[in-house]
């Protein structure tokens, strides 16, 4: 007898209390954060330094040292040099990145010895083709000159917010969304309250 | 309605056959009306539970179909529309089709039943209560039918739990039910409406102390009823995958979820109607009298006025409905039937002597106000459990130094 | 039903209960003879999400396996990381400098917190209570970005590398750590308030197939398993690595809340009290960090001697295991990873039968296995 009066004791209490803290929860902010226009700055702005987002290519500064392709675990990487035989330079023919494979693990930014393969805060990475997820970053038949590292120089690379330059290949596939796209197609607008 | 019928048709001589006729088209009439009010009120409840499930979970409910994302459900139940029918290959047609039909109906036809306000009833039969608790017992049939047709061996598990537990929730509900009628004496849903007064302490949630208690064991008997949790074992999401339900997609799937919301409403109409007065607005004593007594305009303005409280009270239940089931887990379905049959029923059984043994007792005399005393100290328990839970929520709030937020609308 | 006359005959059916199910935490499928309600017997079938994650290490070099380590057991992954940093490492002969260590032991201890708030949530969840969860998430939130912080990403961290960590703790990060562990001691009573301390909860779990000790050892559980059912091993202080020595912490084991020991409710409890050591063993190890190195020097290919060795992490489901065999490449020749959710899988076909199939939701959600550990 003593534990069916407990039995309902215990559960008026318990739900008390249960009901007692979702009520606290509706009175409170919501967590949320609608991205990705309700935002005060766009999610890119947001993020932290060091962010793993995808990775993009300044190849006024790749050395040509296919470090990046040996350390990637799942060979995402594809780079391709062309030596000159009088003059003895390097020259970049071929540097693709095929983001249907890319982890972002960040292996290959460790071993890069300019920085020319970095991470970007870019993380939205779907295109309408699955094509389109291959960047290349040398045009067909273009050849660029590997960079050479200059003792004590830090390499020069594009400026902060140069236009994000991967040409996406197209195979058969028609790019049914340009380049510029790679930002994301909402424009955010502050919210007032939020911005002040 | 069938009053404002014969008052309307009262001037003209007509023929029995073209009477009759009319009556038909009347009730034709009506009945879309309350089909309309319940596909509203369902899908507004739909709404209504996702942003406050949202809330509850520290994030926003659907919030871009519309303002504040109202118009969701018209957009769900669009989609669903549009769905294709599937129907299993070895699932017994007949049966899966007619399934729908008959839990729909079971939900609807309560609504013929609910006072809405002074003299807003679309049915004022004599059997009032009697008629929904029965009712919605067609509701069990159509679930049975859908987890037996389904062909699938998940959700015949799940139909016949349900079977099993609506069909024994059935009895605390009706205990409960009798405890509110023996004190009223009738089972007009009006008449109870109009025995009870305006003022809190009129209700017969503190009638007496017998009435309390059966209020919480109605709460959670049509909780069960109405397969909501903590009593949703049949539609069990995580354990059965929607249960009986999980075969039916688009528009018939809709058709078990409307129910099951349009089941809420009802709910919290039938706890406004038989324990918190109903239409009744504080203050008034006999509202029935003031709108005699008043001229045309200021007629439809009471009546109106009615309607609103009711709407109050039944939102405040939709919301407690709707709180109870984001806060508590699931119970098992043993200790489902072990909670009905083993303290539900002994406890409604209780309530039911006891109540008709304070309807014996004498009202007048000393007696007056000692009842007055108890029903007052009854309102203050009452007040004093819903103004403990704020209190404990803003406990909450300061414990982990939040600050409060109320804007519903971002 | 069709051809149902003569399976009305017999007693007991079969059910999947299949790959695809909300409570099954990842692709698992168990089957189940049913009478009724009850359950009579349980097969589990695995291999649904096997990746071949073991076969991949022997084609790729030693540090380009370390992502893989992470998706092992995607919700802790930093221990994956730890256990295979190790075994490489012992290989190599190299020693992690305190500093690497120290972010290591924050780094796997805040994971453990972040993911014993996904078990428990889910936990609940499976029993149809749906706010805790996200309750649970929304604290997971913050942690995410202190990970961000530490190594760039929220879920698949590759933070660690032979003879250390992959980055320098950023400025700032120590006091966002403090902080949000104040945060944490406020929020676990209201989580208990909210489910632990429920009636509902509580009757649903207590006495909710109890597995004795002996089961447990046999069957080689590990972890807040093993010790809810009251057996007091814990790796990090019976078989210290790392600088946990250095740590003040208590070995939680079950001594049957409400119920019994070994019961489900007292492997749910041993979790949400393992998750308050954690925040200790954090703290500790924050205030206490010493400055120094963050990675020792090691070759960016090492070729790793022959040999062979075996490590073992405390993880958040129980021991972590690595037996790496090396031959003398710049390849492992075999990697095998020996989790605890596999075990936990094997188990059940012995101590389910005789409950009710609510019962063996609740169960599984609280042995806490994850079909990726399960399979690799």
């Amino acid at each position: 007898m003593r534990e069916y009066l407990n039995n309902i004791k215990n559960s008026a209490v318990s739900i008390f209390e249960g009901l007692a803290v979702t009520l606290s929860w509706c009175l409170r902010k919501p967590y949320t954060v609608q991205y990705p226009d309700r935002v005060p700055k766009p999610v890119q702005e947001m993020l932290p330094p060091g962010f793993r987002g995808l990775l993009e290519v300044d190849t006024t500064i790749c050395t040509a040292c296919m470090a990046c392709m040996k350390r990637c675990p799942l060979g995402v990487i594809c780079i391709e040099t062309d030596r000159d035989p009088e003059t003895k330079k390097n020259f970049l023919t071929r540097f693709e990145i095929d983001f249907a494979m890319c982890m972002v693990c960040g292996l290959c930014t460790e071993v890069c010895p300019t920085g020319a393969i970095r991470h970007s805060t870019d993380f939205e990475a779907s295109t309408w083709h699955a094509n389109n997820l291959l960047h290349c970053y040398v045009k067909p038949g273009e050849r660029i000159p590997a960079y050479r590292v200059v003792k004590d120089q830090e390499p020069q690379g594009l400026p902060q917010n140069a236009p994000y330059f991967a040409i996406k290949k197209e195979w058969d596939a028609p790019a049914l969304v340009s380049p510029d796209a790679a930002r994301g197609t909402v424009r955010w607008k502050p919210n007032k309250e939020e911005v002040a | 309605m069938k009053n404002w019928f014969d008052s309307l048709i009262a001037n003209f001589q007509l023929d029995p056959w073209v009477m009759t006729l009319a009556l038909g088209f009347w009730l034709l009439i009506v009945a879309a009306l309350v089909l309309v009010f319940m596909a509203s009120f369902a899908g507004i409840t739909s709404w209504l539970e996702r942003r406050i499930a949202g809330r509850m979970q520290s994030r926003i409910g659907p919030n871009r179909v519309g303002l504040v994302g109202f118009w969701q459900w018209l957009a769900d139940g669009l989609k669903s529309f549009l769905k294709e029918d599937v129907i299993p290959d070895a699932a017994d047609r007949t049966l899966f089709k007619m399934a729908p039909y008959l839990v729909f109906p079971g939900g609807f036809a309560a609504f013929a039943a609910l006072p809405w306000g002074y003299g807003i009833i679309a049915s004022n039969i004599d059997i009032g209560i009697f008629y929904v608790t029965s009712i919605t017992t067609l509701v069990v049939l159509g679930i049975l039918m859908a987890g037996w047709s389904s062909n699938n061996k998940w959700s015949l598990i799940g139909g016949v739990r349900s079977a099993s537990q609506m069909i024994s929730y059935e009895i605390p509900a009706g205990l409960s039910v009798l405890t509110v009628v023996a004190v009223s004496g009738t089972l007009n849903m009006q008449n109870i409406v109009a025995l009870q007064g305006g003022w809190p302490w009129q209700w017969y949630f503190f009638n007496n102390p017998f009435t309390f208690i059966s209020f919480f064991i109605f709460f959670a008997s049509i909780l069960a009823e109405g397969n909501r949790t903590p009593f949703d074992l049949p539609e069990a999401e995580s354990e059965l995958v929607a249960g009986y339900l999980v075969e039916y997609s688009g528009m018939r799937f809709l058709f078990f979820l409307f129910t099951e919301w349009a089941n809420v409403w009802t709910m919290s109409a039938l706890l406004t109607t038989l324990f918190l007065g109903g239409w009744q607005i504080p203050g008034i004593a006999d509202l029935g009298a003031v709108i005699a007594a008043a001229p045309f305009a200021v007629k439809i303005l009471w009546v109106a006025a009615s309607i609103a409280v009711f709407f109050i009270k039944t939102s405040v239940f939709v919301f407690i409905v709707i709180w109870v089931r984001w806060t508590l887990p699931r119970l098992r379905v043993d200790q489902l039937m072990l909670m009905c049959w083993k303290y539900f029923v002994p406890i409604g059984f209780v309530c039911l002597l006891g109540s008709a043994l304070c309807v014996v007792l004498p009202q007048t005399g000393l007696w007056q106000w000692f009842w007055l005393g108890m029903r007052l100290l009854l309102t203050g328990l009452g007040f004093a459990i819903a103004i403990g839970l704020i209190w404990r929520a803003f406990y909450n709030l300061r414990a982990m130094k939040d600050k409060v937020y109320i804007k519903i609308w971002a | 039903m069709k051809g149902t006359a003569e399976s009305l005959q017999h007693d007991t059916t079969i059910v999947n209960m299949g790959p695809q199910h909300p409570s099954t935490h990842g692709v698992l499928n168990l089957t189940l003879t049913l009478r009724g309600e009850l359950i009579e017997a349980a097969r589990p079938k695995v291999g649904f999400l096997h990746r071949a994650i073991e076969k991949i290490a022997e084609s790729t070099q030693y540090v380009g396996f370390i992502p893989y380590t992470d998706r092992v057991d995607y919700l802790s992954a930093m221990f994956g990381n730890q256990g295979y940093c190790m075994a490489v490492e012992k290989l190599l002969g190299i020693e992690v400098p305190r500093r690497a260590e120290y972010m290591r032991v924050v780094a796997c201890e805040l994971n453990r917190i972040i993911n014993h708030l996904i078990a428990c949530g889910t936990f609940a969840m499976d029993l149809g209570a749906f706010t805790p969860f996200l309750h649970g998430m929304r604290e997971r939130e913050m942690v995410n970005d202190m990970m961000e912080k530490i190594c760039g990403a929220r879920l698949n961290y590759n933070y660690m590398r032979f003879g250390g960590v992959s980055r320098d703790w950023v400025p700032g990060l120590d006091k966002e750590i403090l902080a949000f562990l104040d945060r944490f001691e406020t929020f676990l009573p209201e989580f208990n308030r909210l489910i632990t301390g429920n009636e509902i909860f509580v009757k649903r779990l207590v006495h909710v197939v109890p597995i004795s000790a002996a089961q447990a050892i046999k069957y080689g559980l590990g972890g807040p398993n093993l010790r809810a059912s009251g057996v007091d091993f814990d790796l990090r202080r019976d078989y210290p690595y790392s600088v946990y020595p250095e740590f003040k912490f208590k070995v939680i084991t079950g001594v049957g809340y409400r119920g019994e020991t070994g019961d489900t409710f007292s492997r749910y409890m041993v979790r949400l009290d393992e998750m308050v050591e954690s925040a200790k063993i954090v703290r500790q190890a924050v205030e206490g960090i010493p400055e120094g190195e963050y990675l020792a020097k090691v070759a960016r290919n090492p070729v790793v001697p022959a040999g062979e060795v075996y490590t073992h992490v405390e993880s958040t489901r129980g021991e972590m295991g690595f037996y790496l065999i090396s031959d003398g490449t710049d390849k492992p020749f075999r990697c095998k990873i020996r989790t605890s959710s596999f075990c936990a899988m094997a188990a059940i076909p012995e101590v389910i039968p005789g409950f009710m199939v609510a019962d063996l939701t609740a169960f599984f959600g609280s042995l806490d296995v994850v079909a990726p550990e399960v399979d690799r």
